[in-house]
């Protein structure tokens, strides 16, 4: 098992986003994470990255025990994340930001830079170009790069293929599919379910900050308690058919 | 010829012209103003490495300009010694102090690190003004006239301005490393989002301590410099929010979190400060006031980049324009 988190939860005041979650990653595995909005996708991602702290229950990757570690701390361990809003480093070069990713475990500077470039050049990027001067689907694409440079065991992908054209969609999944077969676990939470269809082996729903179903894609999309927690209870399948 | 080459041919002139300049101009009025320039450069580069590169914005810079000024007068004051003996006492204190702010505020993320360097500034500026041991509201004098060398007290400006021009050189060369190595790219990255720089394993505050208190010994220096040429200090002109305010905008005129932004700062703030106060003599002390504001009010709306990206973002239209004419 690379990543445990068990019966995690996470309470801002009064209220709940995540509340008992559980999910084991296996190493190799794609897991996508589906769920309405405001299920507490996100809020559970940066748990996992070590951005926000559980307020209950334990992480636990490739066997170290990470629940009250730093965000540093999930980057040296070998988590890698990206946001749902692109955060890049605007004032800095592609190369640059992909760089800061890089020296993690490469503290020399021809060394990140030579590494970066070999990141850049897989992820379809130009180097120099400023990062300020790039679009959305250019943005999602620098954020994957610059944690992979950071050479992750697990990588957390926050919508990353969303907004974009059918056709960036595809390269998007290609790339996904690329990083896969370097051996790297992903984590993908995804609301275009021809994404999670196309690269999801297993799938896990959330809703009101727990996990509700955990399967194959075609059979959890099935599910009554998925259907329910997408559409609302009047539209359950037995009482349309009623 | 290419965009880095005539930057490098620009900074080579430059270079050429302040090491020139006190020669061409002998008059005491140019080099002291000279000698102003390089300290302002000085005090706004030493401020950039914190302020500029790492984004963490520090208004209260002048407790480690003060504590680097007051620190050579003590130790002249209580044992007799040349003040140049209480400088590493002055960086010591500075970066003691830097560390004790940083420690705590650099947990947290916001306003919280201006807030408390502008607190602790005022703080000191207040405790130095009631405390005898270091003059009071009267301040500290250095010697009237120097018994050795080691009191550093000359009659002309030249040997002041070669001084200040090699610390201002160092503090450049330490700088210029920085900004190639993973330091420089931290700064950087956790100024654009310290979030995501901590998630690609960015030690977000050990890195900012760091680049605080590099910059806390450099302010202190400059301080030391300050009071080695002036001969004295009080809590005003050591401790002032004024000493603070002038190092944020010269580095913000210039282009803060550059190289020579805060160059192009002094070059520009400090011949107007002198006209001002040579147009309007003591009458006129107030102005300063209305000159800073007007300039934070400038940059804020209308180049918050300062001059340094407006040349960025022009120069390759001027260029473009040559070409095609």
């Amino acid at each position: 098992m690379l990543l445990e988190a068990t019966n995690l939860s996470k309470a801002f005041g009064n209220f709940l986003a995540v509340a008992g979650a559980d999910l084991s990653v296996d190493d190799g595995e794609i897991v996508g994470l589906i769920g309405p909005n405001g299920a507490g996708k996100s809020t559970f991602f940066n748990c996992l990255a070590g951005e926000a702290m559980p307020t209950g229950g334990r992480i636990v990757f490739a066997g170290e025990d990470l629940t009250r570690a730093p965000p540093e701390a999930h980057a040296r361990a070998g988590i890698g994340r990206t946001y749902q809003v692109p955060t890049t480093f605007e004032d800095m070069s592609v190369l640059d930001n992909v760089m800061v990713g890089a020296f993690l475990r490469h503290p020399h500077l021809e060394d990140a830079r030579d590494h970066a470039r070999r990141i850049i050049e897989m992820t379809g990027l130009r180097a120099e170009q400023p990062a300020r001067a790039l679009g959305t689907p250019g943005r999602k694409r620098l954020e994957i790069a610059r944690a992979l440079a950071t050479e992750p065991r697990l990588l957390l992908l926050d919508e990353s293929l969303a907004g974009l054209t059918p056709g960036e969609l595809r390269d998007a999944i290609a790339l996904v599919r690329r990083i896969h077969e370097m051996g790297i676990t992903i984590v993908i939470v995804e609301h275009i379910m021809e994404v999670i269809m196309t690269l999801t082996k297993r799938v896990c729903v959330f809703n009101q900050g727990h996990v509700i179903a955990s399967g194959p894609p075609e059979a959890v999309v099935k599910q009554e308690a998925v259907i329910e927690a997408y559409l609302g209870r009047r539209h359950r399948p037995q009482e349309r058919n009623g | 010829m290419s965009q880095a080459s005539g930057l490098r041919v620009i900074a080579g002139l430059f270079a050429a012209g302040l090491l020139l300049y006190p020669v061409v101009l002998t008059d005491p009025f140019y080099r002291d103003v000279g000698v102003t320039f390089l300290l302002a450069a000085i005090s706004a580069s030493a401020w950039n490495i914190v302020g500029g590169y790492a984004g963490q914005v520090s208004v209260g810079h002048s407790m480690f300009f003060g504590l680097g000024a007051y620190a050579p007068l003590l130790f002249y004051n209580l044992w007799g010694w040349p003040p140049i003996a209480g400088v590493p006492l002055g960086i010591a204190a500075s970066v003691a102090l830097a560390l004790m702010i940083g420690l705590p505020t650099f947990r947290l993320t916001g306003h919280y690190f201006s807030m408390a360097t502008l607190a602790v500034a005022e703080l000191i500026r207040i405790s130095a003004g009631t405390w005898g041991l270091v003059g009071a509201a009267i301040g500290l004098q250095g010697p009237a006239t120097g018994r050795t060398w080691w009191d550093l007290t000359f009659r002309s400006e030249l040997p002041y301005y070669y001084l200040f021009l090699g610390v201002l050189a160092v503090l450049l060369a330490t700088t210029a490393v920085i900004e190639r190595r993973r330091f420089g790219f931290y700064l950087r990255a956790i100024k654009a989002s310290e979030r995501a720089a901590r998630n690609l394993g960015v030690p977000a505050r050990r890195t900012k301590l760091q680049a605080l208190a590099l910059s806390a010994a450099f302010t202190s220096a400059a301080g030391s410099l300050y009071v080695v040429k002036t001969g004295f200090i009080d809590p005003d002109s050591g401790f002032g929010i004024l000493v603070s305010v002038q190092m944020v905008i010269v580095a913000a005129l210039g282009g803060a979190g550059t190289l020579l932004g805060p160059l192009v700062g002094a070059l520009i703030l400090v011949p107007l400060q002198t006209a001002t106060n040579t147009w309007f003599g003591g009458g006129g002390s107030g102005l300063t006031y209305i000159l800073y504001g007007g300039i934070i009010v400038s940059i804020a709306r209308f180049e918050p980049g300062g001059l340094s990206e407006l040349w960025a973002r022009l120069s390759p239209r001027l260029r473009k324009r040559a070409h095609a004419a």
